[in-house]
């Protein structure tokens, strides 16, 4: 197998191939542009739109109950009283000598007393009238044309006075409600009760009125009260709502903290205890990453099998080539190297591409680096190198120990290939995360084959067998894990290959 | 010297098995699991080249298998994976070396000359006894510095005698490390080989010790 160099563009097309993962990130994207004003985009929006929507409709509505069962009530009281002066002049009403009409006692008392107020009566009988004090002498007629003229009444009321609106009640016993204008413009409210014609005494019609105002009065007054009640109602609802759907959604919110953990790999899994609608939500996004992540290592085993598989008879080919008759000029042998190449590149690839991702577990670094030096005392057994540890004890690092063997196997192999003897491992705790160094006392790096050693599918020798792409899938690795790698010279003179891995 | 090939790919067997005898090695070959943990437990091989996919018994339990009997035959193991998490399992097992797929015959061939080697306390390359030296990274010997033409029979001979030049080398032992599993033992034919190698060897000599073995000696009887 001679080596060669990788076809032309093979380590650009590599450099440039876009990360297999995007860079884990808190922040969700910009929001969606809004549609309308009842877009998916924001549920709270949603919720608080239709709470404020039916929180108005229903004060409207209770305000509108309420009003209407206010000015019931007030009118009825109203009439009570009117209808108690008509009982009162009904009952008085007698005939004095010469058909005049009197009363046998003086229902002026207040507020029928006050001129010009509102509250007047009145009464007519054959061709005469009474009045109260407060008319001053004038006619309700005088602006109520459609006043009945008990002279023409056979005993019944026939339509309102002053509206066109039909009696509801015909019981000629009871006074009818009215409406009217008093004689200065002012609105009445009128009770008018018809006496029927007894014996030879003609029918009567009695009047009582009461000013519209005393009716609108206290209506407007009870209605502004009602109003703040209602509004401070409305208010209260409303900020209800705000706090019940904040909190409502409150686990949404730590749903989607919880994702992004999963996403950028803190979490394996979207954790314990939900509310009981966001159970099933948790427990299918669940069954999605399990999903996910059986597919991916399907996937990863699925490689692994295919390039494994390749192996063998690519190893039958390689030993079968080394016969020269075979491969007289070593071109076959240089194309079976080839496909090697593309075979572990890939598949290291593959490997690496699938790591970083929810498999962080603590790992003491004593572990590994014991038995790396075990398999590099072996490995190098002809070289009899000493390879020197030096690390606190205790000293772990948030890595697949999987991922440690990688990246330290390959920075430790790469210094036993270039070493004359020593190679020195050390790791410390900085800031920054957890430091190991690994040094040799071989010819060292300038510092562009530096960059091209680490540059990805870059490969430093392609004469010394076996790992050229080591340095750069170290990087690579280290990367995902949000560490890095850097190459400088060492105080033994060869290459130090500092790598940073998270504490 | 005498290996045991452990691998279940028949046309990979096959080439390897060609590759090794055309540098001297005789060869025992097995194709699963079971029939190598059998074959290392009850036959004598300098060195064992072991896949580790292997059917019926994986290749590490076999390895454990064999360091769990006190068997200490270097183990060099051959596989397709090659993270290092897999190569560190496979030294955590017990094996010697680490080979991975695929391969050069003559990286093979070196490293199982050098695992013999340093199976035998050798640590050097070069094993020298008198006149006589043998340069386990080429596989070749020579005589005062000129190189020393053998057969294949008479190179395992030798090889077996001089890296265990501090010993007598049972006769049996020695007849299992020459011949082939399937070759037809002749058990005189050891003798003539012998006596073949002491007419090219000389003044090196290899001792006979009745009822036990052969020793090499480095010159003259004392």
């Amino acid at each position: 197998m001679t080596p060669t160099k990788p076809p032309a563009g093979h380590a650009g097309a590599i450099g440039h191939e876009p990360p297999a993962k995007p860079a884990p990130s808190d922040r969700p994207g910009p929001p969606p542009k809004p549609v309308g004003l009842l877009h998916l985009g924001s549920l709270q929006r949603r919720l608080l739109l239709a709470a404020l929507g039916l929180v108005t409709v229903a004060l409207l509505v209770a305000g509108l109950a309420i009003g209407l069962v206010l000015h019931r009530f007030v009118r009825t009281q109203l009439d009570s009283r009117l209808d108690s002066q008509l009982v009162a002049l009904a009952s008085s009403l007698e005939r004095g000598p010469g058909d005049r009409l009197r009363l046998d006692r003086a229902l002026d008392g207040p507020p029928f007393d006050r001129p010009r107020s509102g509250w007047y009566w009145q009464v007519r009988q054959g061709g005469r009238t009474l009045r109260a004090e407060s008319l001053q002498g004038e006619s309700l007629e005088t602006r109520n044309p459609r006043l009945p003229d008990p002279s023409a009444l056979g005993g019944s009321v026939p339509g309102g006075p002053g509206s066109a609106r039909p009696p509801r009640d015909r019981d000629p016993d009871r006074p009818q409600p009215g409406d009217g204008t008093g004689p200065w413009g002012e609105a009445l409210i009128l009770r008018i009760q018809v006496l029927p014609a007894q014996g030879d005494t003609p029918p009567a019609l009695l009047i009582a009125t009461a000013p519209a105002k005393a009716l609108n009065g206290p209506l407007r007054e009870a209605g502004l009260t009602l109003a703040a009640i209602l509004g401070i109602l409305g208010l209260c609802l409303v900020a209800g709502t705000v706090l019940q759907v904040r909190l409502g959604l409150r686990p949404l919110e730590q749903l989607r903290r919880d994702i992004a953990e999963v996403r950028a790999g803190r979490r394996p899994r979207i954790p314990g205890p939900q509310p009981a609608e966001i159970r099933p939500l948790v427990g299918e996004v669940n069954a999605l990453l399990d999903q996910n992540a059986a597919n991916l290592e399907r996937a990863r085993t699925h490689v692994a099998n295919l390039a494994h598989g390749l192996k063998t008879p690519l190893a039958t080919l390689t030993l079968a080539l080394s016969d020269r008759t075979r491969d007289p000029d070593g071109r076959l042998a240089e194309l079976a190297g080839a496909m090697d190449r593309q075979v572990r590149h890939h598949l290291r690839r593959a490997r690496a591409a699938a790591l970083g991702g929810a498999t962080r577990t603590r790992t003491e670094l004593a572990g590994p680096l014991a038995d790396l030096r075990t398999t590099f005392g072996r490995l190098y057994a002809e070289k009899r190198l000493a390879l020197e540890l030096d690390l606190p004890a205790g000293l772990a690092v948030a890595c697949d120990p999987q991922d440690i063997d990688e990246m330290l196997g390959n920075l430790i192999d790469n210094a036993c290939q270039w070493s004359r003897g020593r190679v020195r491992v050390s790791a410390a705790a900085t800031e920054a995360g957890i430091a190991v160094t690994v040094v040799d006392d071989g010819p060292g790096l300038d510092a562009e084959a530096a960059a091209r050693a680490v540059r990805p599918g870059g490969r430093l020798d392609e004469s010394v067998p076996g790992h050229g792409f080591g340095l750069s899938i170290t990087r690579e690795l280290a990367e995902l894990y949000g560490g890095g790698l850097r190459l400088t010279r060492s105080d033994l003179g060869g290459l130090s290959a500092r790598l940073l891995l998270p504490a | 010297m005498k290996l045991l090939l452990v691998e279940d790919d028949a046309p990979l067997a096959a080439e390897i098995a060609k590759a090794l005898r055309a540098e001297n090695f005789a060869l025992d070959h097995a194709a699963n699991g079971e029939d190598a943990q059998h074959l290392g437990e009850t036959e004598t091989y300098d060195a064992v080249v072991l896949d580790l996919g292997l059917p019926r018994r994986d290749g590490l339990t076999v390895l454990q298998a064999w360091r769990a009997a006190g068997r200490t035959v270097p183990v060099l193991v051959l596989t397709a994976r090659d993270g290092w998490s897999d190569k560190v399992a496979g030294f955590k097992a017990g094996a010697d070396d680490f080979l991975v797929k695929p391969f050069r015959v003559e990286e093979l061939v070196i490293r199982l000359r050098a695992l013999v080697r340093r199976a035998t306390a050798h640590g050097a390359s070069r094993v020298t006894c008198g006149p006589l030296s043998y340069e386990s990274g080429l596989g070749t010997f020579e005589r005062d510095g000129l190189p020393l033409k053998l057969t294949g029979l008479e190179w395992r001979v030798l090889s077996c005698l001089i890296l265990h030049k501090d010993g007598v080398m049972p006769r049996s032992q020695l007849i299992e490390r020459v011949y082939d599993g399937d070759a037809d033992v002749d058990s005189n034919s050891v003798e003539v080989i012998i006596t073949r190698l002491r007419r090219k060897i000389a003044p090196a000599r290899i001792e006979g010790v009745r009822g036990h073995g052969y020793r090499l000696l480095p010159g003259d009887p004392a």
